[in-house]
């Protein structure tokens, strides 16, 4: 099966000369339908820069990211905006809801930023926080809401108008043990629809939930484990 | 800690503050330091225009130490220390009083020596026809008058026969070495020597010459005048000659003025009659710039207190009192006001400088030396500095308010509204109607309560703004993303959008206020304007020509307008010319027997024609307001030798008792009354031009004199450049006659352009008051902006909010602001149109609604369209953001 998401020699240099940074270096990686993928590594491996990249957010110093057969550099920023409203969901770890607009509104966003009719993407919007089990918080404004549960609306947020990858940094990182388990399950059961899900943790007992682990350390991919082990083995150490 | 280590250390931060953010200091410094430098440079500008007493003094005196006038024909005067700023003769003049002599004024003041100088005008013969030029004997070669004239080119003149005149009158056709062609039988023809230009006036043209060289005489109003050398003159001298009937202006008495008791009391009471009037309108004025500055300058504040809301709520966790939170925000407020004071100061003092040769080219007077008054601009500084403290104090009081655990917790929305403020805001708009409509129905200073409820409705509006606001959020639910984005966050925002809201509200209500009560005059003007003939027509008046003379002047006028009757209109002479004081004039007195003496026969009357009583043998054409059978009655009684009497009022009569006197400058008497049959004639009062008609036989028989009083011209619509021709055959033989042609209601230019300044003035402020709230809103919202981009919004997307922002903005505060400037706008035109006649009832209300509409409507989108055109259309990234 092709790959969600595919990631091929890439490299990020921040800054130059002397303050030159090498988030990433030659990092290849793919991410397939029905897979989590677990990108783990300590902090200031270049965790977050792959989602960036990963996302279009951000792009490669040198390589290719690609998502659903679509090379983003080569769509052009309003291409990539496209792309993250209709293939790609962010999740962040500070869950990054707009207070303004209620919880519904802030599903709905993708939607409506893609030309949904408003009342349209707000039925999508509330079929996405039922699957999260909020479907009752839905007029709530973030400010009024706890964190798992504005943590559940970013996931339905990004899953609503079905995205087929969807980037989660650190998801957990700022809800209790329990809390993170539940949005762990979630993001599991959603792989298991038919997304790629990429999840960055520091947590080895998150990454259980996933079908394979990446290791980055310095921006280079270290060891990887699960069902293609070797394959990916022999991807990452193929350096040209 | 000591309150005052505290406020160092509040500065300090304040100032650290601000270099850190340089774009929010930046916008409060250009909020405060504008309207200062716009102030400052005007005072400077005013300061300088204005030549002062003892700056002035050089142009009016020359070198000498005193001038010496005898403005009432000697009798005794009482001063001002300058006499410009006042003088009248004292009471109790005794008949047979002389005018002081020269060698009585010099020997009040020791024995000086005086020179003689005359002023007057005379008129000259120029190309385009007369010309009206301002006149001064004096002997320019004596260095007494160094300083009245600087001569540009030529010399001064050496005697009668010789003058110099000054640009202007050059312009006009006369060069050095040519005699000037002065109006008059006997008038002098001197010869131009030299250009000379006046240092009082710069446009007016202006001739001088030695005594004699221009023929003015000394007349009872403009009597003898002197320069007076020799020394100082004192105030007591200054008050001998008061009462020999001569006023003074001392060098001495202006450099170095006595106590202002020594000044005669009437004189005092003259001049601080409209004091109070004036202190009121300037505080008013002061109060709403505090006010639309202290709102401009608000947002800015709000956002630096938010901004610190977290080291704030740390320091409150850790023991601070919520004097020392205010003390950090305030402290920010005294660091850009300071600094905003003196830039503006400063940069207006340079625009002042520069401003001056420009607006010296649009005046008359010349204007004095650079002049910076020092004082006022202290005062301007401390205007600049008292708003930006002011502004700081609202977010400051707030910010130490704040609900520390919600702050901790990363909470960004501001508190709920109170329900007290609102309820107090109403209770002011009550008060702000309640005054407009006392000052509505009051008499006198009606316009003053209006201002002042203006006021007080204009705070009480800014006390509702919070929640408009929170009402239009929760209405936006059913708006498109960006608008409902917007009007949401600037609901959570309010204390950064409330006052911009209510800038843009204050400025609005200004405008509308403005707007109605200037259209509603004008609306006044409109509607009780009277035509004095039907449309077209037109009237010549003069009142020194013989009769020969009229008769060319009807040749030379009927050829300027071949489509049109002219007609040489006879009747009683009511006028004579001001340059014959013993030409005798004449008033006839009717009333109809039986009807008391204080009603009239005719209510009103326009005399169009230079004389109310018309000599005719039939119905002149020209009387409009009677009927066909009127007029018909009219021309019957004519023939028969009865005189037509026009009236309003039913009369029931047959003859008319007539009252005439006579009257010169000097003096006046009684005529014979005489009673004689007469035919009454209804007429329509508002367009009467004639009280009555009498026949040439009737007048005679009277002893009457009669002569051409006009020529009226009608039945050929009169073109401008008929009217212009016709003027100049006027000009060419009298200068004390006119041309009116009746052209309907003309609509004053000035109404239209200052509306358009109105507008205008609104448009500037609405778009400082929506940017800077926009501006500080598109920095506040970058973690959403970051989200936003994150689930895929285009870049195009920061554009849309930032003009939906902009529109929340403009039309919440325009609305709001044109709903409170009703209030006092129809009050104000109760006043201001209730007329002259307190028994009419008037009132005219037309309010300007394409100008409001443009306010309310136009203004916001335009804003917001602008706002959409240069906002940045990048959205930032969300690693960035932390
Ligand atoms: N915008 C940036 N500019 C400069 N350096 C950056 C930027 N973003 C990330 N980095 C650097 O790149 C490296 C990787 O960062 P990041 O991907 O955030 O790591 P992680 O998420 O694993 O903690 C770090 O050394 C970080 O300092
Ligand atoms: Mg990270």
């Amino acid at each position: 099966m092709s790959a969600v998401l595919r990631m091929a020699e890439v490299t990020r240099v921040h800054g130059e000369g002397a303050t030159e940074v090498h988030a990433l270096r030659s990092v290849s990686f793919a991410a397939h339908p029905g897979e989590l993928v677990a990108v783990m590594g300590p902090s200031g491996s270049g965790k977050s820069t792959l989602l960036t990249l990963a996302g279009g957010l951000d792009g490669p110093t040198s390589g290719v990211v690609s998502v659903e057969g679509v090379d983003l550099a080569g769509v052009g920023a309003a291409g990539r905006a496209r792309m993250r409203r209709t293939s790609i969901g962010y999740v962040f770890q500070d869950f990054n809801l707009i207070p303004a607009l209620t919880a519904v509104e802030n599903v709905a966003l993708p939607l409506e930023l893609d030309g949904v009719r408003s009342r349209t993407a707000r039925a999508g919007a509330r079929a996405a926080l039922e699957e999260v089990g909020i479907a009752d918080l839905a007029d709530r404004f973030p400010d009024h809401m706890s964190g798992g549960q504005q943590q559940r609306v970013a996931i339905a947020r990004a899953v609503v108008g079905d995205r087929r990858l969807i980037l989660a940094d650190e998801p957990t990182g700022a809800l209790d043990s329990e809390t993170g388990e539940s949005i762990l399950r979630l993001l599991r059961a959603r792989c298991d629809a038919g997304a790629a899900g990429v999840l960055v943790t520091h947590e080895a007992r998150h990454a259980a939930w996933a079908d394979r682990v990446v290791f980055l350390r310095d921006g280079v991919v270290i060891d990887e484990t699960g069902a293609d082990h070797a394959d990916a083995l022999l991807d990452a150490g193929r350096i040209r | 800690m000591s309150a005052l280590a505290s406020w160092r250390l509040a500065l300090r931060l304040a100032r650290r503050d601000a270099m850190r953010h340089r774009g929010r200091s930046v916008l409060v410094l250009v909020m405060i330091a504008l309207p200062v430098l716009a102030v400052t440079a005007a005072d400077v500008v005013i300061a300088t225009q204005e030549v002062s007493g003892v700056e002035s003094l050089d142009r009016r005196l020359g070198a000498a130490d005193a001038l010496v006038e005898v403005p009432a024909g000697g009798a005794p005067m009482l001063q001002a220390f300058d006499p410009y700023d006042g003088s009248t003769s004292a009471d109790g003049v005794p008949a047979d009083h002389e005018p002081p002599a020269a060698a009585e004024v010099s020997d009040v003041l020791g024995g000086v020596r005086l020179l003689e100088r005359r002023q007057g005008d005379v008129y000259l013969r120029t190309d385009d026809g007369v010309a009206y030029v301002w006149a001064t004997e004096v002997d320019l070669r004596d260095p007494l008058t160094r300083g009245l004239f600087d001569l540009g080119s030529g010399r001064w003149p050496a005697d009668s026969s010789e003058v110099v005149v000054n640009r202007e009158v050059r312009d006009q056709g006369y060069a050095v070495g040519d005699r000037l062609d002065l109006v008059g039988d006997d008038a002098p023809a001197p010869i131009v020597v030299g250009i000379a230009e006046s240092t009082t006036s710069r446009t007016m043209p202006v001739v001088a010459g030695p005594i004699g060289s221009l023929g003015i005489e000394p007349s009872e109003w403009s009597g003898p005048a002197w320069l007076a050398a020799g020394g100082d003159v004192s105030w007591a001298e200054v008050e001998e000659l008061n009462a020999l009937g001569a006023t003074a202006l001392s060098r001495a008495v202006l450099a170095d003025p006595p106590p202002d008791s020594e000044a005669p009391e009437e004189i005092r009471a003259w001049s601080s009659g409209t004091d109070d009037a004036m202190v009121a309108a300037i505080v008013l004025i002061v109060v709403m710039a505090l006010l639309e500055v202290v709102l401009l300058a608000g947002p800015a504040f709000a956002v630096t207190a938010r901004r610190q809301a977290r080291t704030l709520a740390l320091m409150a966790s850790a023991g601070g009192t919520p004097a020392q939170s205010r003390r950090a925000i305030i402290g920010g407020g005294v660091v850009l006001g300071t600094v905003a004071a003196l830039l503006g100061v400063a940069l207006g003092i340079g625009a002042g400088r520069l401003l001056v040769p420009v607006v010296q080219h649009w005046s008359g007077e010349w204007f004095g030396p650079f002049d910076v008054p020092w004082l006022h601009l202290l005062g301007i500084a401390l205007f600049g500095l008292v708003s930006a403290v002011l502004a700081s104090v609202v977010p400051a009081w707030i910010a130490s308010r704040q609900d520390v655990v919600a702050v901790l917790s990363g909470r960004r929305a501001d508190t709920r509204p109170s329900l007290r403020s609102p309820i107090l805001g109403v209770v002011l708009i009550g008060v702000g109607v309640a005054g407009s409509a006392y000052g509505a129905t009051s008499g006198s200073s009606g316009e003053f309560a209006i201002a002042a409820s203006a006021v007080v409705a204009v705070l009480g509006m800014i006390l509702l703004v919070p929640v408009v606001v929170a009402g239009v959020a929760r209405l936006a639910g059913r708006l498109p993303l960006s608008p409902r984005y917007a009007a949401r966050d600037a609901a959570r925002h309010r204390t950064r959008t409330v006052p911009a809201v209510a800038a843009v509200a204050a400025t609005v209500a200004g405008v509308v206020a403005l707007g109605i009560a200037v259209t509603s005059d004008e609306a006044e003007n409109e509607g009780t304007y009277q035509a004095m003939l039907p449309m077209g027509d037109g009237a010549v008046t003069a009142y020194d020509l013989t009769p020969p003379q009229w008769r060319d002047l009807h040749g030379a006028v009927a050829a300027k307008v071949p489509d049109a009757d002219v007609v040489l209109v006879d009747g009683l002479v009511e006028s004579t010319s001001m340059a014959e004081p013993d030409a005798r004039s004449y008033y006839l007195e009717t009333r109809a027997p039986g009807v008391p003496r204080h009603q009239p026969l005719l209510s009103m009357m326009a005399t169009t024609f230079g004389s109310s009583v018309l000599v005719d043998d039939d119905m002149p054409e020209i009387v409009r307001g009677v009927s066909d059978a009127g007029r018909r009655r009219g021309d019957a009684a004519l023939a028969e030798g009865r005189v037509v009497v026009f009236t309003d009022r039913p009369v029931d009569a047959d003859r008319v008792v007539l009252r005439p006197s006579w009257s010169t400058m000097d003096d006046s008497g009684n005529l014979p009354r005489a009673t004689v049959p007469a035919t009454y004639v209804p007429i329509d009062r508002s367009e009467a031009s004639a009280s009555l008609v009498i026949p040439p036989a009737v007048i005679d028989r009277l002893d009457l004199p009669h002569a051409p009083v006009a020529l009226a011209v009608s039945g050929g619509r009169i073109t401008p450049e008929q009217e212009e021709a016709v003027t100049e055959a006027v000009q060419a033989v009298t200068n004390d006659g006119g041309f009116y042609v009746e052209r309907g209601y003309q609509a004053d230019d000035e109404t239209v352009i200052v509306q358009l300044v109105l507008a205008g003035l609104g448009g500037v402020l609405m778009l400082g008051g929506t940017l800077t709230a926009t501006f500080l809103a598109l920095s506040d919202a970058r973690p959403d902006l970051a989200t936003l981009s994150a689930v895929g919004a285009s870049p195009r997307r920061r554009r849309w909010i930032a003009a939906s922002y902009a529109l929340v903005i403009g039309v919440v505060g325009a609305v709001l602001g044109a709903a409170v400037g009703f209030i006092p706008g129809i009050a104000v035109t109760y006043p201001l149109t209730r007329g002259w006649d307190p028994e009419v009832e008037a009132h005219y209300l037309d309010v300007p609604w394409l100008m409001i509409l443009g306010v309310v409507v136009a203004l916001p989108l335009v804003t917001a369209a602008l706002v959409a055109l240069f906002a940045r259309s990048r959205l930032p990234l969300v690693a960035r953001v932390d």
